[in-house]
């Protein structure tokens, strides 16, 4: 929020410089509408999260912008509400946006038919439907990290390597009793049955305060492994809960939403072991981050808090800019200025291999899939930090593939 | 058997850390006769009053707690001076939306000041659980039962001393009370800070176990049943009806959830308040007034 009364600063500070003639003119910005909960659902994630884009923004922008197009965050608050959020959007849109991430899955599915008709790009990075990664389908919206079912597929990949296969292995998925909390379901079952291994679901009821009757069961179910599948304050309960209840943190795997913070509830030695799906490299050793380090943290250009650098969601914010600004430059070296969201989007579509300087899997969009390849790796709290153990990699998209064929169907007749 | 016995006993221990939540909305209206919706966002709000001192002052935990309880005193007292003192005499409704307010402004301005990220709080209770037979006894929980009962202990004792007297005097009758030289404003204002101090407790232990940020403050719900089933103004309803709500939170969907596929135990809480409001609108210990028309 702080890091919102900034950015609410920063913006009538630019409105003021473009009313006395001392900024840019409209036709050299390029408008990314970050129209996010700050206040709601998503805090746990928005903060940091939003810090990271507005600083790769500012980077960016130091550096001399692209072509000579610099970079406007339009911050906004929706409260994870759709009714603020389209009427954000809309008045981002008015204002020239190109580009719209709600960061919430509700507003973001409000949105979806509005972007498709306005040819606006939306952003769904680590949320929203996973189908849109179908890109004949969902034009506009980009999911651009590893869906909900690509994240399953990895950690139950990585379990499959470990153990030399699934076949006889139990593993329970204990989630928030909710949609998302759900979504890996159908492509573990369709593993579980391919695998022959045994998968059972376990809920816990929002927004997870108190699991203790779940996990009872999960401890007499002994499963070998558990997914655990939450965000927020429910995560640390859920590892607490399973170590409690005998389970060793080597053996809880976890959903992309785990960050450093919910390490340090667990308690950093205990939690040391735990495992989790990971879209971006977390620390501050790349390239990338050391430019935004030196170019905007040193000299008090920064958002938010300069703790926050580096981590898990701060850099997951950083990527999400990378990649979309790496599709803007991309589309106007293609097709010239000014940028619309027609560009973008293809500017998106021509991405190859792109890896933010080694801070996230190389990603390769196209036509028909707006995931980029469904890549992760899994990462290891060590008592201190979250270590990588494994390479990127993606996998079992055949089968994430079909739940997203299938999905898109529906909504393209309505259902 | 056992699952049966871990599921009661665990229940148990979440209702009597809920019934820390709600013991502060039972000290209001026994005091001032007002149903504090804010009760959930005091809890949130001690919560990070408690990482304020211990993450940005750097001081011992207990410390901390300390600090923390003079500051929901002193928080409460202020609620009554600038908030309710300007409401005697109008309508309940209006104090009752009144609270409600105070709660979505302390659910924005907690977060928006010190982040919306959680925040971690140690208190440094151990996460192995006690074993008995085949049943895991949480740890957390069974410290924040005692201290529920402790709490809850020296709230019964509190009403029977002077300044308790008072204030059942004042939740009887403000203007009776003021006719005999009871100061109301004085006696609400202690109530509101003896919230805060029960919110600390929840605050601290309910941080502790899930992080600290506004989720908190959805401890309200299965607070406000604990005391819908209780009564709204008996300390020994909190008890009995934490208990009772944490058992049946517990071992119903403990039962029914792997059947149905989950998410009964909400199902559970609300049936509590709306079969509660049905049969005995004045809960379980609850005082019936019965006014003559």
């Amino acid at each position: 929020m702080r890091g919102l009364f900034k950015g609410l600063i920063g913006t009538v500070a630019a409105a003021a410089l473009t009313v006395t003639g001392t900024a840019k003119t409209d036709d050299d910005t390029i408008k990314f509408a970050l129209l996010q909960d700050f206040t709601a659902v998503y805090t746990f994630v928005t903060d940091e999260y939003n810090q990271g884009q507005r600083d790769y923004l500012t980077l960016i922008n130091e550096e001399g912008g692209i072509d000579g197009y610099t970079f406007q965050a339009l911050v906004r608050d929706t409260g994870n509400e759709p009714q603020r959020g389209l009427e954000a959007y809309n008045r981002a849109r008015r204002e020239g946006a190109v580009l719209v991430d709600f960061l919430s899955t509700p507003v973001s599915r409000a949105a979806v038919s509005r972007v498709l008709r306005d040819e606006i790009v939306m952003i769904t990075v680590l949320h929203g439907r996973g189908d849109a990664s179908d890109g004949t389908t969902f034009p506009y919206v980009f999911p651009m990290m590893a869906t909900y079912w690509s994240q399953a597929a990895v950690l139950a990949d990585h379990i499959e390597q470990n153990e030399d296969g699934l076949e006889g292995k139990r593993i329970a998925h204990v989630y928030i009793d909710s949609p998302f909390g759900r979504e890996p379901v159908p492509v573990m079952q369709e593993l579980a049955e391919r695998k022959g291994f045994e998968y059972r679901t376990f809920a816990y009821p929002s927004p997870g305060t108190e699991q203790s009757a779940t996990w009872s069961d999960v401890r007499r179910y002994r499963p070998d492994y558990v997914m655990i599948w939450g965000a927020g304050g429910g995560q640390p309960v859920s590892v607490r809960e399973a170590i409690r209840n005998g389970i060793a943190p080597e053996r809880i795997l976890s959903v992309v939403w785990m960050a450093e913070t919910d390490a340090r509830t667990v308690g950093t030695d205990v939690a040391t072991g735990l495992k989790r799906f990971e879209a971006v490299a977390t620390g501050t050793d790349y390239p990338i981050m050391e430019r935004i380090m030196e170019t905007v943290i040193e000299p008090g250009l920064g958002t938010g808090d300069s703790e926050n650098v580096g981590t898990t969601y701060y850099n997951i914010g950083v990527a999400s800019m990378a990649v979309s600004v790496e599709a803007a430059r991309l589309a106007l070296e293609e097709y010239g200025g000014p940028l619309t969201g027609e560009k973008l989007r293809d500017g998106f579509r021509m991405i190859e291999d792109y890896d933010a300087e080694g801070m996230m899997p190389p990603l390769t969009f196209s036509e028909e899939d707006h995931q980029g390849g469904g890549f992760g790796r899994i990462s290891q709290w060590n008592g201190e930090a979250w270590e990588p153990v494994t390479d990127w990699y993606a996998s079992y998209q055949d089968i994430v593939w079909e739940e997203i064929e299938k999905d898109a169907a529906g909504f393209r007749e309505g259902r | 058997m056992a699952y049966f016995l871990e599921l009661l006993v665990n229940g148990a221990l979440t209702g009597l850390m809920y019934s820390l939540v709600a013991l502060g909305i039972v000290l209001i209206y026994k005091s001032a006769g007002v149903p504090n919706l804010a009760q959930g966002a005091m809890v949130m709000l001690s919560a990070y009053f408690i990482w304020m001192f211990t993450a940005m002052a750097g001081m011992p935990i207990f410390v901390s707690i300390g600090l923390a309880v003079v500051a929901m005193f002193a928080f409460g007292l202020l609620a009554e001076r600038l908030l309710l003192r300007k409401m005697v005499g109008q309508p309940i409704i209006m104090i009752v939306m009144l609270t409600l307010g105070l709660e979505i402004f302390l659910r924005g301005v907690g977060p928006g000041f010190l982040g919306a990220a959680p925040k971690s709080l140690d208190l440094g209770i151990p996460l192995t659980p006690i074993i008995v037979g085949d049943v895991f006894i949480n740890r957390d929980y069974l410290i924040g039962g005692i201290v529920a009962v402790v709490l809850i202990g020296l709230s019964l004792l509190f009403f029977r001393t002077r300044i308790g007297t008072k204030l059942r005097a004042v939740s009887d009758d403000h203007v009776s009370s003021w006719s005999v030289g009871i100061s109301v404003e004085r006696a609400i204002g202690i109530s509101w800070g003896l919230a805060g101090i029960s919110a600390v407790a929840a605050g601290a232990l309910w941080g502790s176990v899930q992080g600290v940020d506004w989720t908190l403050s959805a401890l309200l719900f299965p607070a406000i049943a604990v005391v819908i089933l209780g009564g709204l103004d008996s300390i020994i309803g909190v008890l009995v009806a934490g208990l009772i709500v944490g058992i049946l939170g517990s071992v119903i969907p403990g039962y029914v959830d792997p059947i149905v596929g989950g998410g009964t135990r909400n199902v559970v809480t609300s049936l509590i308040i709306l079969f509660t409001i049905m049969l005995r609108p004045h809960g379980i210990f609850g005082r019936e007034d019965i006014e003559r028309v």
